[in-house]
């Protein structure tokens, strides 16, 4: 067994307060080791999103802690958690999340403009991530030229363009139809498979769910597992 | 549908506040601009009025031959004329009355003598002894006339009675007073001019010439009650003009206008002419014509606003739309018709379009209200307390209604296809800003091309240029975005390269950028506009006065005035000055005649006001004209005499008329004479000039002539004559003694003399022959140069034929004087427009010395750099200052109304930019805080998200906010030359300068600026803190 990328300890996130108030993360604990695919999993409402983005340094929780590869990041800054998202954490959102005035190339290049890579190096990474998810003939066109599962694609190329150790994926078919999510999921554990990141996704997908390494459910804010 | 919008207008409170806000801004506007172009104007055109020199006010009813019988009667009849003709304002008269000439008693020349009654004496003359006349048969005589005639307080006068065809019964006159007349008191008007004498006095009645005396001045009701018959009379009505309406003011121009006929009507027989002369109804048009200039000026600026808020109400309804696009989405889908939507709009934009001028009545009362109280309407005495007027009431409410149209337009916009709308805006954009330069440059044409009425094309000129200037600025930008692009690629980095590709490839708010861009243009052109008004008016302040202080003098100077001016000034130059006609040939071009401006061009850079072109002053383009060095002449002791002897050998008796040059310490030189004397070897004393301290006789002019009845065919006289003076006359090194120019060679072995107090002229004469022109002996004290160098305005110039170099001669008085023209100006001081040679005043009187002239031509008094102003106390005539006449161009009641709104122009375009810049920036708070949560994802810092946020705001309002002040910047070099008018609606003279004031546009930009970086960092700010989970989870 490899060591836990991830640690996850007594986690609780709470919104609002008094009789209003949600408890969207009731004390979680769990483990994601490296190199695995976890599919997170449970009804909408359930949680996963407030847990993915406690995960990756996007909400604070209010009890608990994360380990990112033995770093605790519930106790890092602002600058120290963009440090983390940079470096470590990548996204993939439901909604793509692209730039719209950028093009494929630029929008996976962005992470590597960000890291201040150099051009020569960021254009033959740029080629490198679009050749493997497909879209190398879509260098230039706009995420509004594109298809959904195409503009998913660019996500997932962006999101492994800075090398992270931790891709986080918040329902990345949840926009797409059923066939262009399956060849999304492939992408994703293909990335798994020769990359060696490590992916955290929530999805209902029953595929994604099989193609998943370890399937964790969440429910009320709570693991069910 | 009216419950719908009552729930939305509580939904969405702010937005619809954010509307209410811009259109109760732009009606407030339009409400204030309604005020000062009914309200204001009104009182203005009151002020004006009442403000109006007396001399331009007054309405003067001037009649002739009246029978002594009738004198009372066409007194009466006159003042009722002149009263009704200026009702309904109350009027005050002043009459004044001469007798026709009678025989002076004991007297064997024939001499005559005359009545005159003044009926506001006191203010006209000073009394030195005695007291004015109280009753019937007392009698003032000026100090002149009383001395001539050795009478003094307590003579007695008996005027024996003249035959019945020409009444004048006999009078016995006590004096009872001796008075000196007081320069400007009108004394031009009296038969003698108020000299109290004159040797050869003609009254138009006979041919004959006769030594006049007088007058003898009475009680004005004695003389017309005392059976004299008049042979002048004129009445001066002066009205009272405060509180004058335009109702009121139009009555009295067509009641003055009518007033010549009625009094010829009314007097019929009684008097055998009449007239009636006024200005006022010519200077009521003026002002009238004056107002209407500043009232296009003011609907100019109210078009600019309201396509300001126009453009503002765009933007926000624009954004407002975006926001409700999925309501109107699901309404749609919930079946409201498109009908039914276009009503919520119409209710909707009705129900802000009353609120607003509900709101915008009392805020534009209380604009003007402040307005009028701040310079420069307060110190033109427009200060008024907030007004409500129908007019204003109506504008608003329009106004408000109007610009409401465009919220509904652009609801309903809304709700076309997008396919559609898509296609028709491209091409509207293509086609609608190149038809606004179209139409830009028809308004600049027409512009360009009119007269001096105010139009349409006036009022709309400057809106249109500046809208088609931004429109224009607007496709300027996206290139200048596209190099940012395309540099931005080459870095490495990512937050300004993204906030670049933003800016660049984001498709901008076509309303947002358009507004922008015309309020920094209307800002800009609103700051240079109002100080190249000001600039235009303080030029051509200074060129029409064209020097710092000048006096009119009313009569003729005399020595020591130079000295009282300083004294009355402080003024660091006094100079005599000419400024008169000057005949030029036959003059053939246009306008008014050629002029003659001539004062002392060795301190021309401190006497000479107006403007010259490029780096010139008035010191180097009149540099040569003064002639070398000062004159040096006889000294005379104060109260000095002088007296001619002179006689001449031969058959034929001469005569002359001596004439003396006298120069005092100032530099003003008079002209002493007597009247013609035979020479016939007795002593002839020379009087009219009493020589003050530190005075010069500077030269001596003997012109030689036979004595009437005697005719000579070449005869040679030896003349000699000895000119006495009651001081030693010294050495006359420098004087020389020659022929009057042009020398006819008629005066030969000029010769020139000095012994004890004596100045010994002889010559030999030829008399007679075929010359036209008296020989004249000339001895001055100078050498004078043969032609007068002059400078020449461009009129003169171009209407003659003439540039630098050419030879003219000119026509001074009745002297021919060669000129030589040193240069040509655009324009000469104190004659702004006009064709006008300006020429040293030194140079000129040698020049028209040396040609039998010994005079100088002096009207006015140039003082340079006053310290104060107390010479209206001298009274010697009209004083125009620089100063005073700038502050009337630019701050008089009939003009403040321009600079005043010029001054709400630019806050409120200030405001509108902000407005609109906050709503732009407001919407994309809304509009992408996911995509901006996403950046934080992506592991941008927040300083980065906020570094990428401002920067693409900068990229595309730094590049917007210059091309708004380069488009005022054109506009002003374009437009504002042609906007400028002077008071009479004519192009200004000298010609409009643009002016951009660097400081105030460098900070108004820089405030721009700032308040821009303000409003887009506080969202950027906002933008990066809310950027994280809870938007991350709504995208979701």
């Amino acid at each position: 067994m490899t060591a836990p990328l991830v640690t996850v300890r007594g986690i609780s996130r709470t919104f609002g307060a008094g009789p209003t108030a949600v408890h969207a993360l009731r004390d979680v604990s769990f483990d994601v080791e490296a190199g695995r695919m976890v599919a997170l999993v449970g009804r909408s409402g359930s949680g996963k999103t407030t847990l993915l983005n406690v995960i990756g340094g996007l909400d604070r929780p209010d009890a608990g802690s994360v380990l990112i590869d033995g770093e605790d990041i519930t106790g890092l800054d602002e600058d120290g958690l963009s440090q983390l998202r940079r470096d470590k954490v990548s996204y993939v959102f439901q909604t793509f999340g692209l730039i719209p005035v950028l093009s494929a190339a630029e929008n996976v290049g962005a992470p590597l403009r960000l890291a201040r890579t150099p051009a020569a190096d960021r254009e033959q990474r740029v080629r490198l991530l679009l050749d493997l998810v497909g879209l190398a003939d879509h260098a230039e066109q706009r995420p509004g030229e594109l298809s959904g599962g195409q503009q998913q694609r660019v996500a997932i190329a962006r999101a492994l363009a800075a090398s992270p150790r931790l891709l986080i994926a918040d329902e990345p078919t949840g926009q797409l139809d059923a066939d262009t999510g399956r060849s999304v999921m492939a992408l994703l554990r293909g990335v798994v498979e020769s990359e060696g990141v490590t992916v955290l996704v929530s999805t209902h997908d029953p595929v994604m769910m099989a193609l998943a390494d370890r399937v964790v459910r969440i429910g009320d804010g709570r693991l069910e597992q | 549908m009216i419950a719908l919008v009552r729930r939305r207008a509580r939904a969405q409170w702010p937005v619809l506040a954010a509307l209410l806000a811009v259109v109760t801004l732009g009606a407030t506007l339009l409400g204030v601009c309604a005020l000062l172009v009914t309200r204001s104007a009104d009182v203005a055109l009151g002020v004006a009025a009442n403000r109006t020199d007396a001399e331009q006010s007054t309405v003067t009813a001037y009649t002739s031959s009246v029978s002594g019988p009738d004198a009372a009667a066409v007194v009466d009849a006159t003042r009722d004329v002149l009263t009704s003709a200026l009702a309904p304002f109350p009027a005050r008269t002043a009459a004044r009355a001469s007798s026709e000439l009678r025989p002076l008693p004991g007297r064997d020349d024939d001499a005559r003598t005359y009545l005159s009654g003044v009926e506001d004496l006191p203010d006209r003359a000073t009394l030195t002894s005695g007291h004015w006349p109280a009753a019937a048969g007392e009698a003032v005589l000026l100090e002149p006339t009383a001395e001539l005639l050795r009478l003094r307080v307590g003579s007695r006068v008996h005027l024996a009675a003249k035959p019945p065809e020409n009444p004048a019964p006999a009078v016995d006159l006590t004096v009872v007073g001796i008075a000196r007349p007081l320069p400007n008191g009108g004394w031009d008007r009296d038969l003698l001019a108020g000299t109290g004498y004159q040797a050869d006095f003609n009254d138009g009645s006979t041919m004959r010439r006769f030594p006049t005396y007088g007058p003898f001045l009475i009680g004005f009701d004695s003389l017309v009650t005392g059976g004299s018959s008049l042979s002048r009379m004129e009445i001066v009505a002066r009205p009272d003009l405060s509180g004058a309406t335009p109702a009121t003011l139009a009555t009295v121009a067509t009641g003055v206008r009518d007033a010549d006929p009625r009094l010829t009507g009314t007097l019929g027989e009684r008097a055998k002419l009449t007239r009636v002369a006024s200005e006022l109804a010519d200077t009521l048009r003026a002002q009238q014509h004056q107002q209407n200039i500043t009232e296009a000026a003011v609907l100019a600026v109210a078009v600019l606003a309201t396509v300001l808020t126009a453009v503002a109400l765009a933007l926000a309804g624009r954004l407002t739309a975006g926001l409700r696009a999925a309501e109107t989405s699901l309404l749609s889908a919930m079946g409201a018709s498109p009908v039914q939507r276009a009503v919520t709009a119409v209710v909707e934009a009705g129900a802000i379009a009353l609120v607003a001028a509900a709101l915008a009545v009392p805020l534009s009362a209380l604009v003007h209200s402040g307005l009028s109280h701040l310079p420069p309407m307060a110190g033109a005495g427009l200060a008024t307390g907030p007004v409500l007027a129908g007019a204003q009431v109506l504008v608003v409410v329009a106004g408000a209604l109007s610009l409401t149209v465009v919220l509904v337009l652009i609801a309903l916009r809304a709700e076309a296809p997008h396919g559609d709308r898509g296609r028709r805006e491209v091409l509207a954009r293509s086609g609608a800003d190149l038809l606004l330069v179209a139409f830009a440059a028809l308004g600049w044409w027409q512009l360009h091309a009119r007269g001096t009425d105010t139009g349409l094309i006036e009022v709309l000129a400057p809106a249109l240029l500046l809208i088609a200037g931004a429109a224009l600025a607007l496709r300027l930008v996206p290139p200048a975005l596209r190099v940012a692009d395309r540099l931005a690629r080459r870095s490495d980095g990512l937050p300004l390269p993204l906030a670049a590709f933003e800016a660049a490839r984001r498709p901008q708010a076509a309303a947002a950028g358009l507004l922008i861009c015309l309020a920094a243009a209307t800002a800009t052109f609103g700051l240079s506009f109002d100080d190249t008004w000001h600039r235009s008016q303080r030029d051509q302040a200074a060129l029409a006065v064209g020097t710092d202080l000048a006096v009119a003098l009313a009569v003729p100077p005399m020595a020591g005035q130079g000295a009282a001016i300083t004294a009355a000034t402080g003024a660091a130059v006094v100079s005599p000055a000419a400024d008169r006609g000057l005949a030029i040939g036959q003059w053939i071009g246009a306008g008014t005649p050629p002029r003659l401006v001539a004062a002392d061009t060795t301190h021309a850079n401190e006497l000479f006001r107006g403007r010259v072109p490029g780096d010139q002053d008035w010191a180097t383009l009149t540099r040569g004209l003064a002639p070398g060095g000062p004159v040096h002449g006889v000294p005379l002791p104060a109260g000095s005499s002088f007296a001619v002897s002179a006689t001449g050998t031969g058959d034929i008796p001469l005569t002359t008329t001596p004439a003396l040059l006298l120069q005092d310490s100032s530099g003003l030189r008079t002209t002493c004479t007597t009247a013609a004397f035979t020479l016939d070897g007795a002593r002839h004393p020379i009087t009219g000039c009493v020589p003050v301290d530190g005075m010069q006789l500077i030269a001596v002019a003997l012109p030689l002539d036979t004595a009437p009845g005697y005719f000579s065919a070449g005869d040679i006289s030896a003349v000699t004559a000895e000119l006495r003076l009651s001081a030693p006359v010294g050495e006359l090194g420098t004087w020389t003694v020659a022929s009057a120019l042009p020398d006819s060679g008629q005066v030969l072995t000029p010769a020139l003399a000095a012994t004890g107090t004596t100045v010994r002229l002889t010559a030999k004469v030829q008399l007679g022959g075929s010359w036209n022109q008296t020989p004249t002996l000339v001895a001055t004290a100078f050498r004078a140069p043969r032609t007068v160098p002059v400078i020449i305005s461009r009129t003169l110039a171009d209407g003659i034929g003439v540039t630098t170099g050419s030879h003219l001669d000119v026509l001074v008085g009745n002297t021919g004087v060669p000129v030589d023209v040193a240069g040509v100006v655009p324009d000469v001081p104190s004659a702004p427009g006009a064709a006008a040679v300006l020429a040293d005043l030194d140079t000129l009187t040698r020049v028209l010395t040396a040609h039998g002239d010994p005079q100088s031509p002096v009207d006015a008094w140039w003082a340079a750099a006053p310290a104060r102003n107390d010479v209206a106390a001298l009274h010697l005539g009209t004083v125009t200052t620089r100063t005073g006449e700038s502050a009337r161009l630019t701050a008089g009641p009939l003009n403040a109304g321009l600079p005043a709104v010029l001054r709400l122009l630019v806050p409120a375009a200030v405001l509108l930019l902000f407005a609109g810049m906050i709503l732009h920036v407001t919407h994309d708070l809304r509009d992408r805080a996911v995509e901006v949560a996403r950046l934080r994802g992506l592991g941008l810092t927040g300083r980065q998200i906020r570094t990428v946020l401002l920067g693409q705001h900068a990229f595309v309002l730094i590049p917007l906010l210059f091309a708004g002040a380069l488009v005022g910047a054109l506009a002003t070099w374009i437009i504002t030359p042609l906007m400028v008018r002077s008071e009479t609606g004519a192009p200004p003279v000298p010609e409009v300068a643009p002016v951009w004031p660097w400081a105030a546009e460098s900070l108004l930009i820089l405030v721009l600026v700032a308040g821009c970086s303000a409003a887009a960092g506080i969202v950027a700010t906002i933008q990066a803190r809310r950027a994280g989970a809870a938007q991350l989870r709504v995208a979701s």
